[in-house]
């Protein structure tokens, strides 16, 4: 219906600009591509995890249809029927809606790249859309952001392809995702990043000195931006994600971005607000975060009370303290209700209870003497008397017997039952789903829902539960937060966010080998991947060399080692040389005296010079080999004398050019050092006999 | 089928309107003034009538009750959309009495006893069909337009006889009517005028320029010296967002204490108010007639780190209005 709005309004105002037209779209990501809320995500796609009792696509499409955009495309994968269906319930699909939404599922999406691949694939955006998860609170308005965007595509014909929405929030800040910190360069007047990594587990920050040679004299570096995942795209974006088939999120696309920036000429843009609200629900601390923010407002107006769903009963009163209560809500004598407080319809609570700071869904009952502070209790949760809940979860269904405490950081998936008389231990994820069942379900993860539930339940039978651990009564498994297989231990910080092993090393080395990618050009700081990438190739010329690979092989083994490691051209050279020189040293030993080192070195230069040939090509790339040369030559200076046959044997192979060697020889001393390496004899007769041979090659040409 | 057509253009520029209510203005104050509320609602109801299908007064009265209770349901705050609405009604019953024939003196004049006696006489008695009576009803309605679009004006012509020369008057905020009304004053008058800022939204900052810029003598103070600075002033003429049943105001925030403050002093206090402010609501619980908007013009969200979280434990609620228990008798003239 409002397709034909919008063609009025193309009618009536022809006379304005085409691209203003066009009506606004917008891509809505309904899954998550990973596991951070399982086990819940094993029954309900996350998008639909309910929070303050309204699932949180409905926020996502109410921020959309709010800052007017008419089109938005729903992509789901993950139990794409539950989402279908919800989708088609509730107000969006209405035919009187503002916002016309497409649903598209397809089981093949692994990431947000493969969904905007598909976007590019059907053609649908053709103009600037706007990109969110389906797990995105937000009030704020991008229309502004999006102007900007529009002027500066309009100004430097299509250079910005991106604008990523940022939200002004001091670092430590509760709903700041640990996960999700980023540090950004940017550029005060343009807005441009110029330099974007997040923060998590680095100690150290690395910037690239090119971003501060930009012409720019001002810049700032951010570290007191929340990521609101809201970024406004033009279409090339998913062009470029369609181009660059290892995009899997936005993370590997800004960085790409900013890495062949000056290749493709593509920038990004940053809009920070400072009004408004947006976060992304990633894991469940910021479920947790997110949802109190909800309850106090800052979401204004997407309230509980305005009941922006248009659903039938769904309408609370709020009161001072910011205490919210659905319809027949009956409380019972003495329960104090202190802040904070969203109670969904029909739910009845008993007497002396105290409530703060929690959600509690539709349906509920809650005993006597109960204590709550950041429960988020789901819709049919029943809780009998004397218990206390602090900061967690508990999912639909689930139910609490008497004198069960659950300590921070709990998770009740559907359907739990839990105690009596039990004190569950921080932490502890309980799930109706063995975790066994986990891995042999892997791969039939995209069953339809019927199915699962079924197969799920002849499992249940086969295993008894554990009295110990979930009480005399209770039902559920316990999801152990430390195994020690990677993909659990994810699991176990996933959960609620929280890193469980903070060991520096190994975590900011494990991250730092992702990390670093972004990190681009200079050479200095590249340790780690450079490192790695230099590991790599040289396993690649030790299996080269005993498995007798052609050289063609070799460079295209190489090529994508780069690619992996995101290494620059003029590194891959200056790694190939000094692995190829350090390559009898590994062998053999340090030990080696010069003659051994010549000695086995020059068969080796001989069998791989088409592969360096293959990267040596440009003037340029001849004095990176030299200077290359000359690094490892200055280190291993007791075999310096090596050099002169080293580089007699790459001028015969003609690996490197003679008039490169000479200006290597005259322009490259930049330190002692390297002046002291040139006046080693054996050098000064190379390049005497260089010269001379130059005088006869061009006396000849005469 | 143009007839489905305009049926759905008709709903979906309900919807819109609906939309528009329950996202209010995005709480940084209220953006549109309630007598563009007002047109507003009017011209929606106008256009149901004129486009929805309906065959008799009952139909039409039933519609509009139904769509003018979803209005009311997304922003109970608006009082204005539900008293747009009953007014609407109320037109429609005219109309049908007067096409039935019937005059309004008698309908008016019907005693008591009448009344009780008569049992169930409303319902079907609208179920008469009347030719004329869809362009009668929108006739009135236009008629209502053009009133609404004159109430302001017809409020400041009463200025001239509430403001004498030489006066200091106090406001509060920003208000069109009270704005309308000064400005009409200083044509003859020489006054001033003292603005409370009414934090935290500062209007009062928009209605000192406003009123300085067409000469009026103004100053702008802190809502915190409101009580120090009313024993000079003469009179307090402020605007309100509702004249609630029992005379109570439900006007911005900052009025409460204005208006004790001016019962302290025995300040005069006079309300501007349009037809269309006048509410038959009663403040019946405490807390349901507040509106509260997001903390964030109070406390920035950058500040609410752990530590400030921790202090403040976020008591930090907004309200954009409050409803002042002012009864009539603080409030000693009411311009309508």
């Amino acid at each position: 219906m409002s397709s034909r709005g919008g063609k009025q309004k193309k009618g009536n105002v022809t006379s304005e600009q085409e691209e203003e037209e066009q009506p606004l779209q917008a891509v809505l990501v309904a899954d998550s591509f990973n596991r951070r809320f399982f086990p819940i995500s094993k029954d309900q796609p996350r998008a639909l995890l309910p929070l303050g009792n309204v699932a949180m696509i409905d926020y996502t499409l109410e921020f959309l249809t709010s800052t007017g955009v008419q089109e938005t495309f729903v992509f789901c994968c993950w139990m794409s029927n539950k989402i279908k269906d919800h989708l088609l319930k509730s107000k969006w699909c209405r035919p009187t809606s503002p916002n016309v939404v497409h649903i598209i599922t397809s089981d093949l999406y692994r990431s947000l790249g493969d969904v905007l691949r598909d976007v590019d694939a059907k053609n649908l955006v053709r103009n600037d859309f706007i990109l969110v998860y389906g797990d995105v609170v937000s009030n704020i308005d991008v229309s502004q952001a999006l102007q900007e965007h529009r002027h500066r595509r309009k100004v430097d014909k299509n250079i910005s392809v991106m604008t990523m929405v940022f939200k002004e929030s001091s670092p430590g800040h509760k709903t700041r995702c640990e996960e999700d910190d980023v540090i950004v360069a940017m550029d005060s007047k343009s807005k441009r990043v110029l330099h974007y990594q997040k923060t998590q587990g680095l100690k150290k920050l690395q910037f690239p000195m090119n971003i501060f040679q930009h012409g720019s004299d001002e810049f700032e570096i951010r570290h007191d931006l929340l990521d609101c995942h809201i970024s406004i795209c033009s279409p090339q974006v998913a062009e470029l994600f369609t181009d660059n088939f290892d995009y899997q999120t936005r993370n590997d696309f800004v960085r790409g971005i900013l890495v062949n920036e000056e290749i493709l000429g593509n920038q990004i843009h940053l809009y920070v607000t400072q009004d408004g609200y947006g976060a992304r629900v990633s894991n469940l601390q910021m479920y947790d975060s997110v949802s109190l923010d909800m309850v106090r407002r800052w979401v204004y107006p997407l309230t509980p009370e305005a009941n922006f769903t248009d659903q039938q009963g769904q309408g609370c009163t709020h009161s001072r303290h910011n205490v919210y209560r659905g319809a027949e809500v009956s409380l019972g004598h003495g329960s104090q209700m202190e802040e904070n407080v969203l109670i969904g319809r029909d739910t009845s609570i008993g007497a002396n209870c105290h409530i703060s700071n929690s959600v509690i869904g539709n349906n509920c009952t809650i005993g006597d003497n109960v204590v709550l502070d950041r429960a988020h209790m789901w819709n049919n949760v029943h809780v009998s008397s004397n218990v206390e809940i602090h900061q967690s979860v508990v999912c639909d269904g689930a139910v609490v017997k008497e004198a069960v405490r659950l300590n921070k950081q709990c998770v009740l998936a559907y359907n739990v039952v839990i105690g009596p008389n039990l004190s569950l231990p921080e932490g502890t994820v309980v799930s109706m789903h063995h975790p066994e069942e986990e891995e042999e379900d892997d791969d039939d993860e995209f069953l339809s829902d019927d199915q699962e539930v079924g197969h799920s339940k002849d499992k249940t039978r086969q295993k008894a539960f554990n009295p110990a651990e979930v009480g005399p009564e209770g039902k559920g498994y316990i999801w152990k937060a430390s195994m020690n297989d990677t993909e659990d231990e994810e699991l176990a910080q996933c959960l609620w966010g929280l890193v469980l092993n903070p060991d520096p090393e190994s975590d900011s080395e494990s991250e730092a080998s992702e990390e670093s990618q972004d990190r681009s050009r200079s050479v200095s700081p590249e340790i780690d991947d450079v490192n790695a990438f230099q590991l790599e190739v040289l396993g690649t010329l030790q299996r080269g060399l005993e498995e007798n690979i052609v050289c063609d092989n070799l460079v295209l083994e190489i090529n994508s080692l780069k690619y992996a490691y995101n290494i620059t051209l003029k590194e891959v050279m200056q790694i190939l040389t000094r692995v190829v020189l350090e390559y009898p040293f590994q062998q053999q030993g340090t030990q080696l005296t010069t003659l051994q080192y010549t000695g086995s070195l020059l068969p080796l230069l001989k069998t791989w010079s088409p592969v360096f040939k293959n990267y040596i090509k440009r003037a340029q790339d001849h004095l990176d080999c030299l200077s290359a040369v000359e690094e490892l030559f200055l280190e291993q200076d007791t075999h310096q004398t090596a050099m002169v046959k080293v580089l007699m044997k790459m001028y015969q192979l003609e690996i490197l050019e003679e008039e490169a060697i000479l200006k290597w020889f005259s322009t490259g001393a930049t330190n002692d050092k390297s002046r002291q390496l040139r006046k080693n004899q054996g050098l000064q007769k190379f390049i005497q006999w260089l010269k001379e041979a130059e005088d006869e090659s061009s006396e000849e040409g005469e | 089928m143009p007839g489905a057509d305009k049926e759905t253009d008709l709903t979906e520029r309900i919807e819109a309107f609906l939309a528009d209510l329950k996202r209010g203005g995005s709480g940084t104050g209220p953006l549109r003034g309630s007598g563009e509320m007002a047109r507003e609602t009017t011209y929606l109801l106008r256009r149901i009538t004129a486009q929805a299908r309906w065959s008799s007064a009952g139909d039409l009265m039933e519609i509009i009750r139904n769509e003018g209770r979803r209005m009311t349901a997304a922003q109970p705050s608006e009082t204005t959309v539900g008293n747009m609405v009953r007014r609407v009604l109320k037109i429609i019953r005219e109309e049908y009495a007067r096409s039935r024939g019937s005059s309004e003196e008698t309908e008016q004049q019907e005693s008591l006893h009448k009344l009780l006696t008569a049992g169930e006489l409303s319902e079907e008695n609208f179920r008469q069909h009347f030719v004329h009576l869809k362009a009668n009803v929108i006739e009135a309605i236009n008629e209502l337009l053009t009133e609404l679009d004159g109430t302001t004006d017809n409020i400041a012509m009463q200025a001239l006889e509430h403001i004498h020369s030489n006066e200091v008057i106090m406001t509060v905020g920003r208000s069109r009517t009270v704005e309308a009304f000064l400005k009409d004053a200083a044509r003859k008058r020489k006054f001033h005028v003292i603005v409370a800022e009414c934090a935290p939204f500062c209007q009062g900052h928009e209605m000192a320029t406003g009123l300085s810029k067409v000469g009026i003598e103004t100053t702008v103070i802190a809502d915190a010296a409101i009580f120090a600075v009313m024993s000079r002033v003469n009179k307090v003429i402020i605007g309100t967002q509702t004249v609630l049943a029992n005379g109570g105001l439900r006007a911005v925030n900052g009025t409460h204490s204005v208006a004790l403050a001016a019962r302290h002093h025995s300040t005069p206090l006079i309300i501007c108010a349009p037809m269309f402010k006048l509410s038959p609501q009663f403040p019946n619980e405490e807390d349901t007639f507040h509106k509260f908007v997001s903390p964030h013009e109070v406390l920035p969200f950058t500040a609410g780190s752990t530590l400030i979280e921790n202090l403040f434990q976020c008591f930090i609620l907004l309200r954009l209005f409050t409803k002042v228990s002012v009864t009539p008798e603080v409030i000693n003239a009411l311009s309508v």
